[in-house]
């Protein structure tokens, strides 16, 4: 286990600084020029002399290898510098102050699909094509067709304003992440229960329940214990990287729902062009991205007999 | 198929009970209001709504948002109906040669802090702003400055190395000579950023939760009169469809501003029971740029065909369902110095098929769009993607510019990329508005001298008279003599009409919709002010 660890962890890292190059490049890729764009957000014209002052402030004089060299040093001191629109917030204080908004809200979310989908995922499997199984698959076609904005809108205009049981955004009236976070869970939740029936259905023509049924079981116990357990661990992948996916998805939920997490703070960087925000947004999630999928790996090995062998 | 017949038969009734829920909002919302109508009304506090953070407000520059800036500082005078009036200033002085301003500081007045607004805390202000020079370069009044200083505790003066009359305007818009405690200055400015918000203002900032709400109670040590409402709450709610649905369930009480409220949503609310609408003056001209250095626009017969071509009642009309009246010219000749004979813009395709046939544009009646010289008239039109107006009057205009043979191509751009594009001056025919009252014409003018302000200066740079059009504008800020100054505008309306370098389209009005317990919702003179200190619930 220990060597696996290891070995996984050696991987991540250089995936860890591609992720960082990539971030540092494909900012400097965009054609405008960051010294101009720095001048511009805060309303200053761009003349030659401001242009060339601003450079030397940015360190855009340095070679582009000395400038990531120096960029990705900063940044493993956490260090992302300052905003380029509120040159008194650090970047790391404005990702400080939104991120636990989302993290909320992306919990949630999570609990919801979680708690939502297998349930909904064991009884279709166990109903195939009954009734109930039809309608699911239904509402999980319109579910995974409608994009998640509409969805919200349609959400705040029913119960936010003609039933008047929620609010219809922010984060701090009471109730208020309910409708942002059904809104964010619906796509997983189709998602989800497709792949947990699926699988589902798949392990039930497996030896091992045909065994089981031999032993006596009686079909709940089978499924329950056997079938699920196998069926949720082939979820686990999708699952690892939903968490981020959660995370990084929140950008248009937040607008609709005006909550004041990292995807609003993405959306308005972009907006004001303020690089060094976007920067920092990228490599974060790049970096979830990468470790999210190593502790699903890790828990994999864990739960799978089958990997710690081969391995 | 029965499983599926009946599917489709439940979503049917489920959008049917939607549905109906949608064609009766009217009574819904006339049935929720008399629910309302027994409810305490809160008139002490006003929900506002914005569509982003208040961001940074120190007055001095230029990134915080205009309406809270409003509320926290104040100016030595005040923009109001009746021109401009004293505020921290009882009184002034010009002298003759309209070198040097003397104002007279009103006594009594402390920011909400305590510290003595007196003379020598407007020359602090002012050194902090001159302190920043490179960022207010493009005020003319920042630039002609010459020397300013406090001549006694109540008495300041500024002195200016050319006559500037509007002065006295750029000195009562909302930044950057708005008044901020020396308390809160950083090693004696302002430039680099500020340790509070401690301003003259009708109220105090009390609570601040970024991209979620500011809270703003009444100043207690306020100067003057104080305002009926004692808190305004600026909730922040980024987008336009949510917003409104926010004012229709009674989360806000107002929303304000031509950016937050499309035309058609201002109809909706007009005619809804338990709202209000309101609808200011003509503030501003809506109109195209045209760039004079492109190949084909160099020519004024070509620009002048597309300002023939274009048919601004239908864009009135169809558009902006009768809110924005049509434009015939550049600014409106209510403008201040604007009221010039100019024989406005007529929608005639005639005309324009004239100008174009005149200029050696034949017809190709196989692709019906016109050539000269082997080169098709094939212009790009640009546009911010990201609003809807443009995109539909952009849409519009290349159905319409068919009929004169002129293929425009048009190419929606996300914000900041179009914004950078103008600046550049790369483009051929893009968007553009006046900057309102009561920036024109001065400011908007001024900012045709400046490049990279806007699209302006580059478009103009195929003029064969531009160096004297801008010197002019400079000369007509000089000026001293009302008459000569005049003149000068005349000579700067008439020019850029002629030349056609601008395709005016509508001029634009602000609006604001609201729920009826806000009373007295009026508009300001600039546009981009909110009079929130003056509306009051009932």
């Amino acid at each position: 286990m220990k060597r696996y660890i290891i070995k996984r962890m050696l991987i991540a890292l250089p995936m860890m600084l591609a992720v960082s190059f990539i971030a540092f490049v494909l900012i400097n890729l965009i054609p405008a020029d960051p010294a101009e764009v720095a001048l511009r957000v805060n309303d200053i014209i761009p003349t030659e002399e401001a242009i060339e002052g601003m450079r030397e402030e940015l360190g855009l004089n340095k070679s582009y290898l000395q400038r990531y060299i120096d960029w990705l040093r900063d940044v493993l001191r956490l260090d992302f510098g300052n905003s380029y629109v509120n040159k008194n917030r650090t970047v790391i204080g404005e990702i400080s102050r939104s991120l636990p908004a989302t993290l909320e809200l992306a919990g949630a979310s999570l609990f919801i699909v979680i708690f939502v989908s297998i349930p909904i995922g064991v009884l279709c499997a166990t109903f195939k094509d009954s009734v109930f199984d039809r309608i699911v698959r239904l509402f999980i076609f319109i579910g995974t067709a409608m994009p998640n904005y509409w969805i919200g809108i349609l959400l705040i205009w029913l119960f936010g304003v003609k039933l008047d049981l929620l609010p219809t955004g922010g984060n701090k009236e009471e109730g208020a992440i309910i409708l942002p976070a059904i809104a964010l869970s619906l796509t997983y939740i189709s998602t989800y229960v497709r792949l947990i029936r699926t699988s589902m259905l798949e392990n039930m023509t497996e030896n091992y329940v045909f065994y089981a049924k031999v032993r006596g079981l009686n079909d709940k116990t089978i499924i329950l214990k056997h079938v699920l357990k196998n069926s949720l661990q082939s979820s686990i992948t999708a699952l690892g990287m939903s968490i981020v996916k959660l995370i990084s998805g929140t950008v248009v939920i937040e607008n609709i729902f005006s909550w004041p997490g990292i995807g609003r703070l993405c959306i308005s960087s972009i907006f004001n062009r303020d690089y060094p925000v976007i920067q920092a947004y990228i490599l974060m999630m790049g970096i979830l991205f990468v470790l999210c999928n190593l502790i699903v790996d890790l828990v994999h090995y864990k739960l799978d007999p089958r990997l710690q062998e081969v391995m | 198929m029965k499983l599926f017949i009946m599917s489709i038969l439940l979503i049917t009734l489920l959008a049917g009970c939607s549905s109906g829920g949608a064609s009766n909002t009217t009574s819904q919302d006339s049935n929720s209001n008399e629910g309302n109508t027994t409810e305490e009304v809160n008139t002490d506090e006003l929900l506002y709504v914005n569509y982003r953070d208040i961001r940074d407000l120190n007055p001095h520059l230029y990134s915080g948002e205009l309406f809270a800036q409003n509320l926290l500082f104040e100016g030595l005078v005040m923009i109001t109906d009746e021109g401009i009036q004293p505020w921290l200033a009882k009184d002034w002085d010009i002298s003759e040669d309209g070198l040097t301003y003397t104002f007279h500081i009103r006594q009594g007045v402390t920011f909400s802090d305590g510290y003595q607004f007196d003379a020598h805390a407007v020359e602090a202000n002012i050194q902090a702003i001159y302190d920043n020079y490179d960022r207010h370069g493009w005020l003319e009044s920042i630039r002609l400055l010459d020397g300013f200083g406090a001549i006694d505790e109540y008495t300041f003066e500024m002195k200016l190395k050319e006559p500037y009359y509007p002065l006295l305007t750029e000195l009562a818009v909302t930044r950057p000579f708005r008044f901020l405690s020396p308390n809160s200055f950083i090693d004696g400015t302002t430039k680099d950023g500020v340790e509070g918000l401690i301003g003259t203002g009708k109220y105090v900032l009390t609570e601040n939760h970024i991209d979620e709400y500011a809270i703003f109670d009444v100043n207690s040590s306020y100067w003057g009169e104080k305002p009926e409402i004692n808190r305004i709450t600026a909730k922040v709610i980024p987008d336009n469809q949510i917003r409104t649905l926010a004012l229709e369930k009674g989360e806000i009480d107002i929303i304000f501003g031509t950016n937050m409220i499309d035309a058609e949503t201002y109809l909706r609310f007009s005619e809804m029971e338990g709202f209000g609408a309101s609808l200011s003056d003509p503030l501003a001209t809506r109109m195209l740029i045209v760039n004079s250095t492109d190949e084909i626009l160099s020519d004024v017969n070509v620009r002048q065909a597309v300002n023939a071509a274009v048919n601004r009642e239908e864009i009135s009309d169809g558009i902006f369902y009768g809110l924005e009246a049509p434009a015939d010219r550049m600014l409106a000749s209510t403008v201040p110095y604007c009221d010039v004979d100019l024989e406005g813009y007529v929608y005639s395709l005639d005309k324009a098929n004239g100008l174009l046939d005149e200029s050696g544009w034949k017809m190709n009646e196989t692709t019906g769009v016109r050539e000269k010289d082997g080169m098709s008239l094939e212009v790009e039109m640009h546009y911010n993607a990201d609003s809807v107006t443009e995109k539909t009057i952009a849409e519009y205009l290349q159905g319409e510019m068919t009929g004169i043979g002129l293929r425009l191509n048009i190419i929606g751009e996300e914000e900041q990329a179009y914004r950078d594009r103008m600046k550049a001056g790369d483009f051929a025919i893009t968007f553009n508005m006046s900057w309102g009252t009561p920036y024109d014409p001065h400011s908007f003018l001024g900012g045709m001298r400046m490049p990279a302000v806007y699209g302006d200066y580059a478009a103009q740079q195929g003029l064969v008279e531009v160096d004297k059009l801008h010197d002019t504008i400079l000369k007509a800020f000089t000026s001293t003599d009302e008459i000569q100054r005049q003149a000068y505008y005349d000579y700067i309306l008439t020019y850029l009409h002629e030349e056609a370098i601008y395709v005016p389209l509508t001029f634009e009005r602000n609006r604001a919709i609201y729920k009826d317990k806000v009373k007295n919702v009026t508009f300001n003179p600039s546009q981009f002010e909110v009079p929130l200190e003056r509306m009051y619930i009932k």
